[in-house]
């Protein structure tokens, strides 16, 4: 049987999970790291890089890296200019379109990035079971975590990314709710929670009542744009005002050598009271560049923000119709809930310290993993009911919204609105689906226009056509229509306002498959590299032992200066992108310290066995 | 376009998609095979969630059964099962949250035992457009005669310049014989409603006719009071803006 996984899919840093025997687990690689960070870069060749690969190419070549695509997704480019202005890749696409983000000479939108991150979870998933022995190792099926304030097209957007990177998607399910889940695990208790969800570029909060295993989301709101990320650009603008100020010139490489110092620094600060925050030599930078922060200047910077945080918190809390002080337990979510202000201001609002149990960068994964476990197993322990975060209308007369369904409607939820024509005949009727709490259309999220055809020739406002709106558990909206007086169903075209149809995920499908020669290329020298890291660093382990004047003694007349060439010829194609030359030269190098490496090993038996009386050798 | 009224109860069986066997109407899964029936034309939500026809519920008795049944009804169990049987969960789970949703707040609660009493829509409080309806309640006239001619001079006031503090003052007083208002409403909504609860099963049928249109009437005016505020609140508002 295949694999099923958890998937958590962030702005910063992916991870996924699966429900092994002893219950959730995050999937690691081989040094132990959960996060895959959420970066895609295109290398000279064409082959793709994703996550810690990427990231080095980002601060050497940042005109062929792409980051936080998350805040892309499902999103038009009217809507994306403010981020675009701060993002080193280029940003495009028609206007009232799905955004288009240019690497190198190929052109990509928000789905097939975040697909490439997806492919490396899954991989890294398969890998593991391998090794585990399974022997049907392949993970073809997973449920994905989304921001709960995510709308239709960002959901969608967000299932079609999944499809691209060859999973079935199993469900759509909102990041606070699953991290509920993996924290009511071994719980069996009751009552009502708020989960404040603050990662690297959205916000959410969660209100959930629990009884009986049953996860019932009250009221959900947030910001789908405001995270992390938001913090580091303060710190970014902080520094780069300075450097202006002594003339400095900004090249897309200092930009990212000063936004990895501000992340640095934004991490130290959540430990310490105070950091140096320094930026090494480069062409723009000669002298390179020091500056003190402290923690009270940073919280002076991102304090706004953190309020900001609290307007949707008042919102769930009034849509659930709750006071703060009715919420038996906060739990916190997400990188950035590690901020000490943050971790005040949740306390502050709710009048106790909330939980943070589990790793905050993990606890969606294991949720996701979860949730994927009970679809699976059909095992009835647990029940999850989430709400639409945004209410869903159409456009009426004069361009106002009638609403269909409302916000924090426990879903799967349908509705229904009831269509007539407006001139004899009339064969067609259009209709525009919109998301979003504002009383006009232009106000709200486009999601789709319909026409609704092949309705029977009758006298004006005498067809009554029923035009069923479902959201199903995914929080994706989908829709039918049916003229009543004829029972014939209508043919609806859907023309998602913001998203991809069918054919296009389709053709990208195969072009993937064109693709996937190079991409498998790619992760070859990943794998290559690697192999020959651990390698070179074994080597330099046995170079630097304290005894290495005895061990040389033992080696054959030569035999040092062998290793010494090998090291450094493995060390020199680690750096370019010969696979053929790695792979060659790391079986060269396990070759040339055969010798070396026995002798040492013989040289720790004996000092084992000796006792401590060697250890002056 | 009006917002659809709910399909009337039919007394129908239904059948299963699974078997073929016919169903009553009421049952959620097939007697003769067990599999999960698809949704037919129901149209009662007391019933649908196994409560009586009644005003007054226990809502705690409302959640636990909203609560069995989506451990029956939730697609999250349907995953590997039949197209039709994973279609009429998708279909008993969307009913099911509209029901709940509906039988939990108490002005809904009576707008759909009108409904399915058969008398004429309400407009919905969800769905309301946030302008008060254009007919006046006969019983409003003098406090909606009253609030008109008051708003009117405090928007005059506000554009020739008068202070925000004396025309926030001025909305505080026009509210409160809205707000009196409203609470009578309130109050013969909680009496009507005791008293159809006790007649549905005993009282003439003309009586609870009569008892249900009155419950109409209330619930109208109540929600044309609830237009009225919104009308006063956004007047404060606008006055926050100054």
């Amino acid at each position: 049987m295949s694999k099923v996984v958890g998937i958590d899919l962030g702005t910063t840093n992916s991870l996924v999970a699966y429900v092994g025997p002893k219950g959730p687990e995050v999937i690691r690689d081989s040094s132990g790291d959960a996060l895959v960070p959420s970066v895609v870069s295109i290398g000279d060749n064409g082959t793709v890089y994703v996550g810690r690969e990427a990231q080095r190419q980002l601060l050497v070549t940042p005109d062929r890296a792409v980051y936080s695509v998350k805040r892309f997704m499902g999103r038009g480019i009217d809507d994306v200019q403010e981020d675009a202005g701060l993002l080193p890749f280029r940003v495009g696409g028609e206007p009232g379109g799905v955004v288009r983000i240019g690497i190198a000479d190929r052109e990509f939108t928000p789905p097939e990035i975040s697909a490439f991150v997806l492919r490396e979870l899954k991989h890294r998933a398969e890998q593991f079971f391998q090794e585990q022995g399974e022997f049907d190792f392949e993970v073809d099926r997973a449920v994905i975590t989304v921001p709960a304030y995510f709308n239709d097209a960002q959901r969608t957007a967000t299932r079609d990314a999944g499809r691209l990177a060859g999973l079935e998607v199993l469900r759509i399910i909102s990041e606070p709710t699953a991290a509920s889940l993996a924290y009511g695990l071994d719980k069996k208790n009751r009552g009502t929670i708020a989960v404040y969800d603050l990662g690297g570029g959205t916000f959410d909060i969660s209100i959930l009542k629990v009884e009986e295993g049953v996860f019932e989301v009250l009221a959900t709101s947030g910001d789908t744009h405001l995270g992390g990320d938001d913090f580091d650009n303060l710190v970014i603008h902080l520094l780069l005002r300075d450097l202006e100020l002594s003339g400095h010139d900004s090249t897309p490489e200092l930009v990212q050598a000063i936004r990895k110092a501000a992340i640095h620094a934004k991490q130290e600060l959540s430990e310490q009271d105070e950091t140096e925050i320094r930026v090494g030599p480069s062409t723009a930078l000669p002298a390179g560049y020091r500056r003190q922060m402290t923690r009270n200047e940073f919280e002076e910077l991102i304090g706004p923000l953190v309020e900001r945080t609290m307007a949707p918190v008042r919102q769930a809390l009034a849509d659930a119709g709750l006071l703060p002080k009715d919420i038996d337990e906060a739990v916190l979510v997400g990188g950035s809930t590690r901020i000490p202000m943050v971790r005040r201001a949740v306390a502050d609002l709710f009048g106790r310290t909330p939980h943070s149990d589990l790793n905050p960068d993990e606890v969606v994964a294991l949720g996701a993993a979860v949730q994927a476990d009970i679809l699976i197993s059909g095992r009835r322990e647990m029940l999850l009911l989430d709400v639409t975060p945004l209410s869903l209308g159409i456009e009426t007369m004069g361009g106002v919204v009638s609403k269909i369904i409302l916000r924090n409607s426990t879903i799967p939820a349908t509705g229904r609105e009831m269509f007539t024509t407006g001139v004899d005949n009339q064969t067609a009727v259009d209709v525009h689906v919109l998301q979003g709490e504002r009383e006009l259309a232009s106000d709200c999220r486009s999601l789709a226009r319909f026409k609704l055809r092949g309705i029977p020739p009758m006298p004006a406002g005498l067809p009554r056509i029923e035009v069923r709106f479902q959201i199903d558990a995914n929080g994706i909206l989908s829709v039918a229509a049916r003229e009543l007086r004829t029972g014939l169903e209508q043919t609806i075209e859907v023309k998602p306002s913001y998203g991809l149809t069918d054919e296009e995920v389709e053709r990208m499908l195969i072009e993937s498959f064109e693709h996937a020669e190079a991409d498998f290329e790619a992760r070859l020298l990943i794998d290559a590299r690697n192999e020959a890291e651990s390698v070179v660093t074994a080597t330099e382990k046995h170079l630097r032992r304290r005894d290495f004047d005895a061990i040389e003694q033992e080696l054959l007349p030569g035999e040092l200066q062998r290793v010494d060439e090998a090291l450094q010829a493995l060390k020199d194609a680690v750096g370019a992108t010969d696979r053929d030359a790695i792979q060659q030269r790391t079986h060269a190098l396990n070759h040339a310290t055969k010798h070396l490496a026995e002798i040492t090993m013989n040289r720790s038996i004996r000092e084992a066995l000796a006792g401590k009386n060697v250890k002056d050798v | 376009m009006s917002p659809d009224s709910i399909p009337v109860r039919s007394a129908d069986t239904l059948a299963c998609r699974t078997c073929g066997a016919g169903a009553p109407v009421d049952e959620h899964f097939c007697p003769n095979c067990s599999r999960i029936l698809a949704l037919g034309r129901h149209g009662d939500f007391f019933s649908f969630l196994g409560l009586p026809r009644q005003l007054n519920i226990d809502l705690q008795e409302l959640e636990r059964n909203f609560r069995e049944l989506s451990r029956k009804f939730h697609p999250d169990y349907y995953y590997n099962a039949s197209p039709q049987e994973r279609l009429a969960s998708l279909e008993r789970s969307s009913y099911l949250n509209d029901a709940y949703r509906t039988l939990k707040s108490p002005a809904a609660r009576i707008e759909h035992l009108l409904a399915i009493e058969g008398l004429p829509a309400v407009q919905s409080e969800g769905a309301a457009t946030g302008q008060p309806a254009n007919t006046v309640p006969p019983a409003l006239l003098e406090e909606v005669f009253a609030l008109n001619e008051e708003l009117d001079e405090i928007r005059e006031a506000r554009e020739s310049g008068a202070d925000a503090a004396s025309l926030r003052k001025r909305l505080e007083t026009a509210r409160e014989p809205i707000d009196r208002k409203r609470e009578e409403h309130e109050a013969q909504l909680e009496a009507l409603s005791t008293q159809w609860d006790a007649e549905r099963d005993t009282a003439a049928v003309a009586q609870q006719r009569r008892t249900l249109e009155a419950l109409r009437t209330v619930l109208l005016e109540r929600n044309y009071i609830n237009n009225l505020l919104a009308t006063i609140e956004r007047e404060v508002a606008s006055l926050g803006n100054l």
